[in-house]
């Protein structure tokens, strides 16, 4: 390599560089603020085409009037002045999507943002879409296993489906979100945590912590930031959304993580107010519903013909004092296939997770779960019930009958069971073991305040010395008599052997 | 009813079109009386500006804006006029000229809100562009 033959390279290439000049629809900046310009001229601009500022930020067309086009900033708009020339590019805006996205984190632009270098892509996907039709869908069959007892026993979530997670600040709800994707791992699914303006602190744990558990070799974070402009929350969820269908089209399994739809909410009220939009109730737009139900209506299972892909969507909601009946909270509750409901009471109960059973519904995943799993969780949810109801009673410490007692006694362990620690997700053959345990009585010997030692060793003898009785759970998926027969040998088992040994 | 200032512009084209010196002085004055009636006095820079661009438009003149980094002699005014008429189809051309440095040489020329760059400054960033990729 001589540095003629570098010169004669740079000179060819200078050579072969051909410019032409096309005619550009161009309109001049009015006036500029707080993230949304209005712009005149841009004749034949169309709804939520990209547009280019002289400052090399992109905005997008919201508004478009007789007179003039209201549009908003994708990024900093420091620097925009009045009189600006803002170039259109004849493109709706889309964000790029491939293979190379997983394991990154990107801003909602699809520009990596974990200096880890330019990501390739394959194509772009336009960030609204129109979700699919009645006849690419089938309904919703098989489980996400999320790894947390309560929720996959009696809130089960099926692949396609769209459960939301709702609950007060500091109840839990990402952390939820966060082991069910740590549990995807070997599942055969690819999982986006979309993070609408949300701390950054609060995503670089979040992603340090999917780095640490292996959780990233599936995943791509879309961040925007509470810093990032209100923009970028607004298209956030929709960008995530479009990278998860490049991958539904291709037959994958999609997860998607919406953090939090309130703040997205927040975030397009301000975008609506500004750009001078009439306020509604609780100054939310009029058509912030639909902005949520486009969105979550992109979820879909796939039936064969379309190549069998599905999007699983958990958007969360923030409540303010436990108000599911303010305006976002009841809209996202009537979009959704079911709600995850956390108490604070609960959580400082130390009830963790610190779900709400009586009112945590799933409408569609019961016929996404594994029949063993159906089996134990129909009597499960019959002993919480029950118990629930004469908990009442028993604060008063009157004489008790034998069978009330007793379902008082089972109640108390049934929720000692449930209780599961942050990043402790549980195979469901194990989930079956331990439910079916607690349920037939098994551990009502067991003194409450040792039923989480006796559970946590419990799994231990399975995996060291029953592991046959696991395998046969996951193999067969239902509590066939011979799986029963050697479960309850199992459990018998070790009941001798953890009494011997204490 | 409100007006717009383009429903004002439009109706004081229709009215003036084809009319004397004399007659158009009496229609302009009944115009503005008819503004100040209904109080929209405050639209008449909008609706002069408008009437500029119907007026433009209905006879086919064209207003263009070239950008240059030295002022523009005769013999490409003509030239540009020529090429801003056949590819607008218009009849007359009002070519005007502006001068600025900072495109480094080509010119840019801009009617309505089209725009043509044929500017040095941009054709070096695209190569730049290009290069790096």
């Amino acid at each position: 390599m001589n540095k003629d033959y570098i010169i004669e390279q740079l000179k060819s290439q200078i050579k072969g560089f051909e410019s032409e000049t096309k005619t550009e629809k161009v309109g001049t900046v009015m006036e500029i603020g707080d993230g949304v310009a209005r712009l005149s001229g841009l004749t034949d601009v169309m709804a939520s085409e990209m547009l280019e500022f002289p400052n090399g930020e992109f905005g997008v067309a919201l508004n478009l009037e007789e007179e003039r086009v209201g549009a908003m900033v994708l990024g900093g708009y420091d620097g925009i002045k009045e009189g600006d020339q803002v170039k259109s590019t004849g493109k709706i805006l889309s964000v790029p999507v491939s293979d190379n996205f997983i394991g990154r984190v990107i801003n909602p632009l699809g520009l990596p943002i974990d200096g880890k270098g330019d990501i390739k892509a394959d194509e772009s996907y336009p960030i609204e879409k129109i979700a699919p039709g009645v006849i690419t869908r089938k309904s919703v069959h098989q489980p996400v296993q999320t790894g947390i007892k309560a929720i996959d026993a009696m809130i089960p979530v099926g692949r396609g489906q769209r459960e939301l997670i709702i609950g007060d600040r500091q109840t839990g709800k990402t952390a939820i979100a966060i082991d069910t994707i740590l549990n995807q791992k070997g599942q055969d699914m690819i999982c986006i945590y979309v993070a609408i303006g949300q701390k950054e602190s609060k995503v670089a744990r979040i992603v340090g912590e999917l780095t640490e558990r292996g959780a990233m070799d599936y995943t791509t974070v879309v961040v925007a930031g509470a810093s990032d402009p209100a923009a970028l929350s607004y298209i956030a969820p929709y960008a995530g959304c479009a990278l998860g269908e490049y991958f539904m089209d291709k037959g994958k399994d999609v997860l998607i993580v919406y953090d939090d739809l309130s703040r997205h909410a927040w975030a397009y009220r301000q975008i609506s107010l500004i750009l001078r939009r009439p306020p509604g109730r609780e100054a939310y737009p009029g058509d912030v519903f639909y902005v949520h139900s486009r969105l979550l209506e992109r979820s879909a299972k796939l039936n064969e013909k379309f190549g069998g892909g599905s999007i699983t969507a958990l958007p969360i909601i923030e409540t303010q004092a436990g108000d599911v009946s303010a305006y976002i909270p009841t809209n996202v509750i009537s979009i959704t296939d079911g709600q995850i409901y956390l108490e604070a009471d609960l959580f400082y109960k130390g009830i963790r997770p610190a779900l709400n059973v009586g009112i945590s519904v799933s409408r569609v995943g019961s016929s996404a779960q594994i029949k063993a799993m159906k089996k134990v969780a129909g009597k499960l949810r019959l002993d919480i019930a029950q118990f629930r109801e004469l908990e009442a009673f028993a604060q008063f410490g009157s004489d008790l009958d034998e069978a009330t007692k007793q379902k008082i006694e089972r109640g108390k362990r049934t929720v000692e069971i449930l209780k599961q620690g942050q990043y402790e997700p549980m195979a469901v053959e194990n989930q079956v073991a331990i439910l079916y345990a607690v349920t037939n009585g098994f551990t009502d010997d067991v003194e409450v305040s040792k039923v989480r030692d006796w559970e946590k060793d419990f799994h231990k003898y399975l995996k060291s010395s029953k592991k046959e009785v696991l395998e046969l759970i996951a193999s067969k998926k239902e509590l066939s008599e011979d799986v029963i027969a050697a479960l309850e040998g199992a459990i018998k088992e070790f009941k001798e052997v953890y009494q011997s040994g204490k | 009813m409100k007006y717009t200032a383009t429903q004002y512009a439009k109706t004081l084209y229709e009215i003036t079109k084809g009319r004397g010196e004399q007659e158009i002085k009496d229609d302009i004055a009944g115009f503005l009386r008819l503004l100040v009636k209904n109080g929209d006095m405050r639209l008449r820079d909008a609706v002069i500006k408008r009437f500029g661009e119907i007026y433009d438009a209905k006879n086919g003149i064209i207003e263009a804006e070239v950008v240059s980094r030295e002022k523009l002699d005769a013999a490409m005014i003509d030239k540009l006029t020529g090429f801003i008429k056949d590819k607008y189809g218009a009849n007359e051309v009002v070519i005007k000229n502006k001068i600025d440095e900072k495109i480094d040489g080509g010119i840019i020329i801009k009617v309505g809100d089209e725009l043509m760059d044929g500017s040095i400054a941009r054709q070096l960033a695209k190569m730049r562009n290009k290069l790096i990729a």
